[in-house]
């Protein structure tokens, strides 16, 4: 699925002035299949870029485009299904329910598509070191941890694309590498996309194409 | 999971305040509905006259005895009573004008004559078949409708002649005869005659206004035609106001036909009055269910916002919420009903010892009354947790 960003310009971000390179105000393609990273310092609208290319805001001129299809006229049930199956999202904010366990908060997810099994859950959980904290609260992991359950939560999941804002913020390079990790070999196998905003730090990972704010 | 994540957020107090009022609202809802129904059916088909429908006649006093004031209506006097918002309609009494005597006609009753009285109302104040009430010139037989205290008269003087006594529906075989005659006796003519009811409410044998108007015609010696008694239709639960004519204009009735429709113009009224109430809990109570299920959705408000970002569907999450209560208002309903049949068990009970033979079969309006207010409830938590998830999305 090719995303097009065509003369997007958020409202909030209209009245600062924006280079011929950055994304905002101009026409960018992120073709499918393509590992991106966005790199901008803060208040640039790294998480603007997330929630607006997810549908969330609507606050925008110019056209965000689907394989053509602009996405305004989408109705519910075609952004259930996009959230569903196409774009995965790993948030700022990371957006899981701190009442439910990691494993309630795995589940929910992904009995929507029956991506995985428990076990393999549990050993995505292993393999990021957390996997003692299955029947924890999540609302009483640290933040790395949290932001560990929310990555593998977004791979619960098929996607062509899959938008993480700032997911390593708070884990060491070694965690880091580990989640960008998994998170290409998963991309690699669904032959999909993905785009990760960062603060400058490219990770060692070699993307395809860089975009600008 | 997702009722775990949804409805962990809960103040139950509030809740359970709300079922209690709905489940009394609902229960005295039915009850008073059931009871409306039946106390307004009661004395129905027991009765040729319609349902609150009394005949009046003017007290006679002695003045009226030395005709200083007149014992009949007049046209306008009619038309005022008519006027009155309460009265549904007001048509004469018409009575015989001429001469008739009413006596068995057959073999197996012993005979029996007596100078009668004859009178005739509209049709449309009697409760019966107009297939059996009807008669036009020609016809050998007509149809009557006779006080029940004259079948009392019969059996007494069947049982003086040592005969067995008859009852209502033996009555009906019975084959009797009109003799009509002038009063200078220069005209005569029989005609056979077939009880088809009894009323209590009347005097006189009631016959079609046909048979009377040929009467009249025929056999009249010519005199004004007075109408002393008149037939009022009152409306339901209003017979108080009745009551109040009546006594203002100097009129009176059978007692028994004034004390059935005060008692259920009465008892009418006090269910009217818990049918308002009960209306009202059940309107405040659902409002207060409501309200809670807004108060449930703003409390969950992430969760809702965050399952729609992780590609739950909206209606996915609005029949969550829409279930629940759909449920409680299902056992709310059930326990509503549950009471109900109690509370009739007792009920009927005791209208029963005071004397009040209603209906103790379930009224499909009690019943209908609670599907409706389920049917409003299931749009009013449907539509308003379309509109707070929508809200989030």
């Amino acid at each position: 699925m090719n995303i097009t960003l065509a003369n997007i310009m958020p409202q909030p971000l209209a009245s600062i002035q924006h280079g011929s390179e950055s994304i905002w105000g101009n026409n960018v393609e992120l073709k499918s299949g393509n590992r991106i990273m966005l790199n901008a310092s803060s208040g640039k609208g790294k998480s603007t870029f997330t929630t607006t290319i997810f549908g969330l805001r609507r606050d925008y001129s110019g056209e965000l485009l689907y394989d053509g299809q602009d996405i305004s006229k989408l109705t519910p049930s075609d952004w259930t299904e996009i959230r569903k199956s196409k774009i995965s999202v790993v948030f700022q904010d990371l957006q899981l329910f701190p009442k439910l366990s990691v494993r309630e908060n795995l589940l929910l997810k992904n009995r929507l598509t029956d991506t995985y099994t428990e076990t393999e859950l549990k050993a995505f959980l292993e393999k990021l070191e957390i996997d003692n904290k299955w029947e924890q609260q999540c609302g009483l992991l640290s933040m790395g941890q949290q932001q560990r359950v929310a990555i593998i939560r977004a791979m619960a999941q098929p996607y062509a694309w899959l938008i993480m804002d700032e997911p390593f913020s708070h884990l060491d390079v070694e965690n880091a590498n580990r989640c960008l990790e998994i998170i290409h070999q998963r991309t690699i196998e669904q032959e999909a996309g993905f785009v990760l905003t960062s603060l400058g730090s490219d990770h060692g990972y070699s993307f395809d194409q860089e975009l600008k704010l | 999971m997702l009722r775990k994540l949804l409805f962990r957020n809960q103040d139950r107090k509030q809740l359970i305040i709300a079922v209690i009022g709905a489940f009394m609202g609902i229960t005295f809802l039915i009850t008073s509905i059931h009871y409306l129904i039946r106390v307004s059916e009661f004395g129905e088909g027991e009765e040729i006259l319609g349902p609150n429908t009394i005949i009046v006649q003017k007290e006679v006093s002695n003045s009226s005895v030395l005709n200083i004031t007149r014992t009949d209506f007049s046209k306008s006097e009619i038309e005022k009573i008519k006027s009155e918002p309460f009265i549904l309609d007001v048509k004469p009494v018409v009575a015989n004008n001429f001469a008739v005597s009413f006596q068995t006609d057959d073999e197996l009753v012993p005979y029996f004559r007596s100078d009668v009285f004859i009178q005739t109302v509209d049709e449309e104040f009697l409760d019966i078949k107009t297939t059996n009430w009807g008669w036009k010139e020609g016809d050998t037989l007509v149809p009557i409708i006779m006080p029940r205290d004259f079948l009392v008269m019969l059996n007494t003087f069947m049982s003086a002649k040592g005969i067995p006594q008859v009852s209502d529906d033996l009555a009906m075989d019975i084959n009797f005869k009109f003799t009509l005659e002038s009063k200078d006796k220069s005209k005569k003519e029989w005609v056979n005659a077939k009880i088809v009811g009894f009323t209590n409410a009347v005097a006189a044998i009631l016959v079609p206004e046909t048979f009377m108007t040929y009467g009249n015609d025929k056999f009249s010696d010519g005199s004004e035609q007075k109408i002393t008694q008149i037939m009022i239709s009152g409306k339901e639960s209003e017979f108080g106001l009745v009551e109040e004519l009546l006594e203002k204009r100097g009129l009176e009735s059978k007692d028994s036909q004034m004390v059935i429709g005060r008692l259920k113009s009465m008892i009418g009224t006090l269910f009217l009055v818990v049918l308002g109430i009960s209306v009202i809990a059940v309107f405040v109570s659902g409002l207060v269910l409501i309200q809670y299920l807004q108060l449930l959705m703003s409390k969950n408000a992430y969760e809702v916002r965050t399952l729609l970002r992780i590609g739950y569907h909206p209606n996915d999450i609005i029949r969550k919420f829409f279930i629940y209560f759909i449920r409680i208002f299902g056992v709310v309903a059930g326990l509503g009903l549950l009471m109900f049949f109690t509370f009739k068990y007792f009920l009927d009970d005791m209208f029963e010892s005071g004397g009040l033979y209603i209906e103790t079969g379930i009224t499909i309006g009690s019943i209908g009354s609670l599907v409706l207010a389920y049917l409003l409830f299931i749009l009013a938590s449907y539509l308003t947790a379309k509109k707070g998830i929508f809200k989030e999305y």
